[in-house]
């Protein structure tokens, strides 16, 4: 279990709380998606989640292990591995199969068990066949892919990624959504850092950021019913949700707890059929 | 597409060797190559050249890998074509100068080809690795083997990095040149500063967030392991032996030939 308590950070002394006072719990295999609005805090929040950042006041325990204690760190970092918002930024090897390697090889485990590591990765990532082609030569998506390999070889069981689909076409973007999907289904806890509402819908919780604090904090029906409250920070629900409210506001009997385009189909299929 | 140099990945006899021969073989070559007599490396020259064709790496890649730098050769050639001085006429064209010409750029371009038939045959976890292994007897003079190693490892990463920011400054340049030409010489400077800045501000972020990477993934300075296992294979000792052989030879031509 991931919990935090009341984590106050900033980045410099005099200079504005990037974290005031959050509080948040998530249970191992748990899929939680961390939105909210530019500067607001996400990526902040994510760092302390393994000790890349320490709390200035509060706490951050992993598996009860307090991220403050040094001699956690090396536990704490394969418990809880990261996946940056720049690929380019955290790739280290020259070939993927280097890069994958990278991270058991700094716990020092013999050679056969990180040839076993590296296989396994990429089997879960999806990208076997990429083994031993050249970093430089891959495409964006192939690159995010390779990020996650990396982190998946420490054997972590939870992830948090910073928008892992920033820059990407929507194909491969989504391959990137079903591996995500894929880990939490084999039971890897996923923290999903996002500003795409669509996205932010596929996950079993979702925490609203709003300046350094939490904002909201439940399923993603809950949080995208709060449509006042979201717009007053600027955020804007799925588009297909904003479909249907503008129907309901019209007069039509319809729901608006419909997030993804499939499902509303197959609803307004059936409204259709019914009259 | 195939960045210039870079493994290229294949099944040939050339690939197989073991990755630390193949560096001690091209550190000692290149040794030889700018010490041995002119006629010497013209039969070097020939033997390299049939084991580029047995790696089973096409002239035209080689030349691929060359291409970037042709400017350096076509310079070093000239330098030492017009003010090579052996016969007092400088600077100009002379016999020995060109002849000096020829010689200093074959031995360059061996050099090249020498490193690159390492590159492009190996994977760069092997040639790590193999680094590694040469330079662990100095662990016991507390010289940080690890630490080297994987700065090694960043540099060879950044390195497009590195290339892609030099083509953008010269692009930004070019884009620039019509203003430069009337600005004043002050503002030209400011402004080529600017650029610079601006450029090593965004390297240096930029290996900031490597760092915190590194860190992430656990990676902490002394001792780590390698999912690279190097081992010598009776091809390898058959190998090495084979180049020994050849590298007597070629000592004992450079002795007699002129
Ligand atoms: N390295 C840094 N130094 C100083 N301030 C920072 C740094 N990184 C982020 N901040 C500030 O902290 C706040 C939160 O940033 P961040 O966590 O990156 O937000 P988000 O990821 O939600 O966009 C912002 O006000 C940002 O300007
Ligand atoms: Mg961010």
């Amino acid at each position: 279990m991931i919990s935090l308590n009341n984590v106050h950070y900033r980045y410099e002394p005099e200079g504005i709380a990037a974290l005031r006072g959050v509080s948040l719990e998530i249970k191992d295999g748990e899929y939680v998606a961390l939105i909210g609005p530019n500067g607001c805090g996400k990526t902040t929040l994510i760092r302390h989640l393994n000790a890349l950042l320490l709390p200035d006041k509060g706490s951050v325990e992993i598996n009860g292990l307090d991220t403050k204690i040094a001699k956690h760190h090396t536990e704490i970092r394969s418990c809880v591995g990261m996946v940056f918002q720049n690929p380019d930024n955290q790739i280290i090897g020259m070939t993927v199969e280097e890069d994958v390697a990278f991270g058991p090889e700094n716990l020092r485990l013999p050679a056969a068990k990180i040839k076993k590591r590296v296989a396994e990765s990429l089997q879960r990532a999806g990208i076997n066949d990429l083994a031993t082609r050249n970093i430089e030569n891959l495409s964006g998506g192939e690159k995010r892919l390779v990020a996650i390999a990396g982190v998946l070889a420490m054997n972590p069981r939870y992830i948090a990624l910073d928008e892992p689909t920033a820059f990407l076409d929507p194909a491969a973007a989504a391959r990137v959504l079903e591996t995500m999907d894929n880990l939490h289904r084999a039971g890897v806890g996923i923290i999903h850092v996002t500003h795409k509402m669509e996205q932010a819908a596929l996950a079993e919780r979702v925490v609203v950021l709003n300046k350094g604090a939490v904002y909201l904090d439940a399923t993603a029906a809950k949080v995208f019913a709060e449509t006042k409250l979201l717009q007053q920070i600027n955020l804007r629900l799925p588009q297909i949700t904003q479909m249907l409210l503008k129907l309901k506001k019209s007069g039509l009997p319809v729901r608006t707890d419909i997030f993804d385009p499939d499902e509303a189909a197959d609803y307004i299929g059936q409204l259709i059929k019914k009259k | 597409m195939y960045r210039a140099g870079t493994f290229i990945s294949g099944e040939s006899f050339v690939h197989r060797l073991d990755a630390r021969l193949k560096l001690a073989a091209v550190v000692s070559l290149s040794v030889f190559i700018i010490w041995a007599k002119p006629l010497t490396i013209l039969f070097m020259g020939g033997c390299l050249f049939c084991a580029v064709l047995s790696a089973k790496i096409t002239l035209r890649t080689l030349g691929q890998a060359i291409k970037p730098l042709l400017f350096f050769i076509v310079l070093i050639f000239l330098a030492h074509a017009l003010f090579s001085r052996n016969d007092g006429s400088f600077p100009g064209i002379s016999a020995s100068g060109m002849r000096e010409g020829f010689v200093v750029t074959w031995r360059f371009l061996l050099l090249i080809t020498a490193a690159l038939l390492l590159t492009m045959t190996t994977m760069p976890a092997q040639i790590i690795a193999a680094l590694k292994y040469f330079l662990r007897p100095l662990k016991h003079l507390r010289v940080p083997v690890d630490d080297i190693v994987v700065m090694i490892m960043l540099a060879l990463r950044m390195m497009p990095f590195l290339l892609w920011q030099k083509d953008k400054i010269e692009k930004a340049q070019l884009a620039r040149a019509y203003d430069w030409r009337r600005s004043s010489l002050k503002r030209r400077v400011g402004a080529f500063l600017s650029l610079i800045i601006a450029l090593l501000l965004g390297l240096f972020r930029r290996a900031d967030e490597l760092a915190l990477a590194m860190e992430a993934r656990n990676y902490a300075r002394g001792e780590r392991s390698s999912f690279v296992v190097l081992k010598m294979k009776p091809a390898d000792y058959r190998t090495a032996f084979v180049f020994a052989v050849m590298l007597l030879i070629f000592m004992a031509l450079n002795y007699y030939l002129r």
